[in-house]
């Protein structure tokens, strides 16, 4: 009877803090309806497609991935003084999936800039006080200027015309006969377009005309391309609006460009006829340049550019160029050019490091171009797979920031007496590192642009990061006299403002870029910083950069999907993220995590007040009770003063079975907590981060602990935790690096303390 | 063509928006109601080359900041025009500041205002044409921070004022 007693007390006491509540309120609620499974921490079987013969569970390509192939070869000629591009393409495409294609789909991304395009029907806008004249004239006297493709024809390689449809930015081929699997077939397209001023028009290709009248060209999609056909999307059917950029697949480039004689150029691929374009002296210092791995050689310089822009010759001179295994091509060219180079070893192997730029990028360029390239490499390789190309290039393009295979275009411009802020320098070395580092990803982890925004720009802006702070430790001087290269994003506490804000304008990153209301922080640094969060706070370094590097390594000259992504870094890494995926990813939440409440207790042999009404309200004497080990909250009513200064010794039921069942030397091994804490933390945010909570104690010391997010699992709002410790706690702070994003850290703190905002310590700093 | 016109409001003042990104032209303001000192603290951030550059074509001279060569007359150029062209009303009525201070970050200056004595906070109406004279694709980002909400405003040339009840 007692020990029965005794149970139904031991089940009261474990279901104490419910029995409570449930003891002083009638239950008069109404029965709650049911609900599915809500939970946070709920698996994304119904957000993610079955893996299948495709695309396997581990997230690595599977048995049956395919991908398709585009070869080009093409003849392109500049003509200098119209600034029009005339182009002959032989496309061979090779069909390696399992279906019958009965059309072909190849993009006219030029078409965005042609008189009927459709790009500024979308953009809803109000009256405008006043406006440029230029952007007047486009918005209501018509088009200007007409930068779409002219297509002279499209044939089949017996020269027989082939039947084609362009609805916009897209051309439907139509063959004579259906391509079975393993098909190939070659065709050949015709076209010439006018380029346009990227510098008034705002294009990621174009020309700029310096002060001398000499342009500088840097073009890109210059070509009709073919659009990726796959498992996933069959053939990519949405448009280029001009801001979500491109989906292409993989081939091989063989491309003859011809330009005035007196152009320097630099391209996608090796140059294979080196010999006929390079002078001795740019041979003699092109083979330094392969030897040189600290600073740049200069192959072209500032005096002979300069000379160069003087001349403007009417010979032309044709650079021939052979790429294997990218998705794109581009091209920089100009007479004003000075070009530089240096090599840098990446593996085994040697990369050269490559920058072209005009005079007007000095002092800047000639100083830091190349070596941040340099460096981009190092850092980008071993985050990701080793640079598998011979070159990465540099181009200096005013307000440019755009990348294609091994070539990129940047800004970055210094006045014109040559002063520079920190800003334009920072702007320039951020803008290279990003540009270059789009070659890992998407030119080689190659997903879709087009629907994913966040694959590329947000992977790659988080490398960008890690490359930043590599920059910055291995040129101090460079950045002197910060001590850390001022990047402005990847720290968790850079994307608060975003996250913090009207819930009204944010999208989840799992959007189309073209239907997000904040481009840049949604697709850029909202998944940067959430994959630093996760390296540097939830998985760790180790764990994290193992699978960030499968991922690369799994999906380098691939296609991959988000779920690729997100199933390949928890398949390595052995760490469930479903829920961090679901928080960061798919939705608009947002981290607040905060301390609600602290109650201190003491321990005492004597029994409580909370046990004495209970067992009174159940019939029962203390005699029924073993001995018990009571707690009692400061300031209650059992409270006595001289709890605060004893030990667990003086507990005396405790003592009792510690002596009785302990060995003497395990005794000495045993803790001594005098003071106990009931915490009760807070989540005022969605997003279930660990709680990080550090510890201040009476003498000054500190000690950290982390609960993983999974504490949060069955309650959302609030969770309590007991903390056992030998010496008082005079403070308890969350997440004090500010490492999870949380955008309220007014609670984070017991006691409760105003943090000293911005404001108010500027002020005060003034006022002294 | 306008793809970057409709690249609005990134909130955390980006300098690189990498591909196909050109400069970004913003500047970012935040103001907390404090009601315990019932003032509005105010820290507005714009990117210093931006504001040099503006105040250097409005004045027909060399205005320079964060430099050895900044003057009094220089920072008192940038006082007054942001002043002139950042306008505060509460409740409907037109405020005036008090001038804190400012600071350089980098590559961007931080100006710090308070508004005093607003003991009840209703209704906040704000103009802010900084730099809106100098770059077309000028957006200025306001965030408001009282003890109980956040909200957030994007004013560009098109709509240069927000108007926010609490």
């Amino acid at each position: 009877m007692k020990l029965l007693k005794f149970l139904s007390f031991i089940l009261i006491m474990s279901s104490a803090c419910f029995a409570t509540a449930q003891d002083t309120e009638p239950i008069k609620q109404e029965r709650k309806a049911g609900h599915l499974n809500n939970n946070r921490f709920k698996q994304l079987y119904q957000e993610f497609s079955s893996p299948n013969q495709y695309r396997s569970a581990s997230g690595a390509p599977g048995p049956a991935y395919y991908q398709q192939q585009a070869d080009y070869k093409m003849d392109i000629v500049l003509n200098d003084d119209t600034s029009v591009l005339y182009g002959t393409e032989t496309i061979t495409y090779t069909n390696n999936s399992p279906d019958v294609l009965e059309y072909l789909w190849v993009q006219l991304d030029q078409n965005v800039r042609a008189s009927d395009s459709k790009t500024s029907l979308i953009e809803a806008n109000g009256a405008a006080p006043a406006q440029q004249a230029s952007s007047f004239v486009n918005s209501y006297m018509g088009e200007a200027f007409d930068g779409g493709f002219k297509i002279e024809y499209v044939k089949d390689r017996k020269g027989n015309n082939l039947s084609y449809t362009i609805n916009r930015t897209m051309m439907r081929i139509d063959m004579p006969k259906v391509m079975s699997p393993g098909d190939t077939y070659s065709f050949d397209i015709k076209w010439w377009y006018n380029i346009v001023n990227h510098t008034i028009d705002r294009a990621r290709s174009g020309y700029e005309v310096f002060d001398d009248g000499n342009k500088g060209y840097v073009i890109a999609q210059f070509f009709p391309r073919m659009a990726v056909y796959s498992d996933v999307e069959g053939w990519q059917n949405s448009q280029f609006w001009g801001r979500d950029e491109f989906a292409l697949p993989f081939g091989d480039y063989d491309v003859s460009i011809t330009v005035p004689a007196d152009h320097t150029m630099d391209a996608t691929g090796v140059l294979t006829n080196r010999k006929e374009i390079f002078s001795k002296t740019m041979m003699n210092r092109y083979n330094r340049a392969k030897q040189s791995y600290e600073t740049p050689v200069i192959i072209v310089t500032q005096e002979e550019a300069e000379a160069a822009s003087k001349t403007n010759v009417k010979a032309t001179k044709t650079w021939k160029y052979k790429a294997e295994n990218v998705r794109d091509y581009g091209f920089a060219t100009s007479r004003r050019y000075i070009w530089d180079m240096m090599a840098v070893k990446i593996g085994e192997k040697d990369v050269m490091a490559v920058s072209l730029y005009p005079p007007e990028g000095n002092p800047l360029w000639e100083d830091y171009s190349t070596i941040v390239v340099a460096s981009t490499l190092k850092s980008y390789s071993r985050m990701s797979f080793d640079y598998p190309y011979h070159k990465a290039i540099s181009v200096h393009a005013k307000g440019q920031g755009m990348e294609y295979p091994m070539i990129c275009w940047n800004y970055g411009r210094p006045d014109a007496e040559g002063q520079y802020s920190e800003r334009v320098k920072y702007g320039m070395m951020s803008v290279i590192i990003h540009e270059v580092g789009h070659n890992y990803f998407p030119m080689i982890v190659n997903s879709d642009e087009r629907q994913w925004t966040w694959m590329d720009e947000g992977l790659n802006t988080f490398v960008q990061y890690v490359a930043e702070q590599d920059f910055g430790e291995w040129y101090p001087d460079a950045i002197a006299p910060n001590k850390a290269y001022p990047s402005r994003r990847g720290p968790a506490k850079k994307i608060v403002n975003y996250m913090g804000g009207d819930q009204d304008f944010i999208a989840p990153i799992m959007t189309k870029g073209l239907n997000t209301y904040n481009f840049g922080a949604n697709a850029y640094s909202k998944p940067a910083t959430g994959l630093n969060i996760l390296r540097e706070t939830i998985m760790g370094r180790e764990l994290f950069d193992h699978a960030f590097r499968t991922y690369s390594q799994r999906w380098m000259f691939k296609h991959p999907t988000p779920e690729d992504f997100f199933r390949t870094m928890e398949d390595a890494s052995a760490v469930d993220l479903d829920w961090f995926w679901r928080a960061w990813f798919y939705s608009t939440d947002y981290t607040d995590i905060g301390v609600k409440d602290v109650k201190k207790y003491y321990v005492t042999s004597k029994m409580n007040k909370q046990v004495r009404e209970m067992i009174k309200a159940r019939g029962m004497k203390e005699s029924d009770l073993p001995p018990l080990v009571y707690l009692v909250e400061e300031g209650a009513e059992d409270f006595e003063e001289s709890m605060k200064t004893q030990t667990l010794n003086d507990v005396t039921t405790l003592q009792s079975y510690i002596m009785d069942n302990i060995s003497p030397e395990d005794r000495a091994k045993l803790k001594n907590p005098s003071f106990f804490y009931d915490v009760t933390f807070e989540k005022p945010g969605g997003i279930p981060m660990p709680i990080i909570v550090e510890y201040t104690y009476s003498d000054g010391s500190t000690k950290r602990e982390t609960f993983p997010a999974q504490i949060w699992r069955k309650n959302d709002k609030e969770v309590r935790k007991v903390i056992a410790s030998e010496m008082e706690i005079t403070k308890i702070m969350v997440d004090p690096d500010e490492e999870t994003a949380d955008i309220d850290t007014d609670n984070n703190a017991w006691p409760k303390r105003k943090k000293l905002g911005e404001f108010k310590s500027f002020k005060d700093k003034v006022k002294n | 063509m306008r793809f970057f016109t409709i690249f609005i409001l990134a909130l955390v003042l980006p300098v690189v928006m990498g591909a196909a990104i050109h400069k970004f032209y913003a500047s970012t303001t935040k103001i907390e109601y404090v009601p315990q000192e019932q003032s509005l603290q105010i820290i507005t951030e714009i990117f210093t080359d931006d504001i040099q550059q503006a105040l250097s074509e409005r004045n027909l001279r060399e205005v320079h900041l964060d430099s050895k060569k900044q003057t009094q007359a220089d920072v008192l150029l940038l006082k007054d025009y942001v002043f002139k062209k950042f306008v505060v009303f509460v409740n409907g009525a037109k405020q005036d500041y008090n001038y804190i201070g400012l600071q350089y970050d980098v590559d961007r200056v931080k100006l710090y205002l308070e508004i005093p004595n607003i003991s009840s906070f209703e209704r906040i109406e704000i103009e802010n044409k900084i730099l809106f004279d100098t770059f077309e694709d000028q957006q200025n980002i306001i965030h408001i921070k009282t003890p109980d909400a956040r909200r957030s405003l994007v004013l560009d040339k098109e709509n240069p004022k927000g108007l926010l009840n609490f």
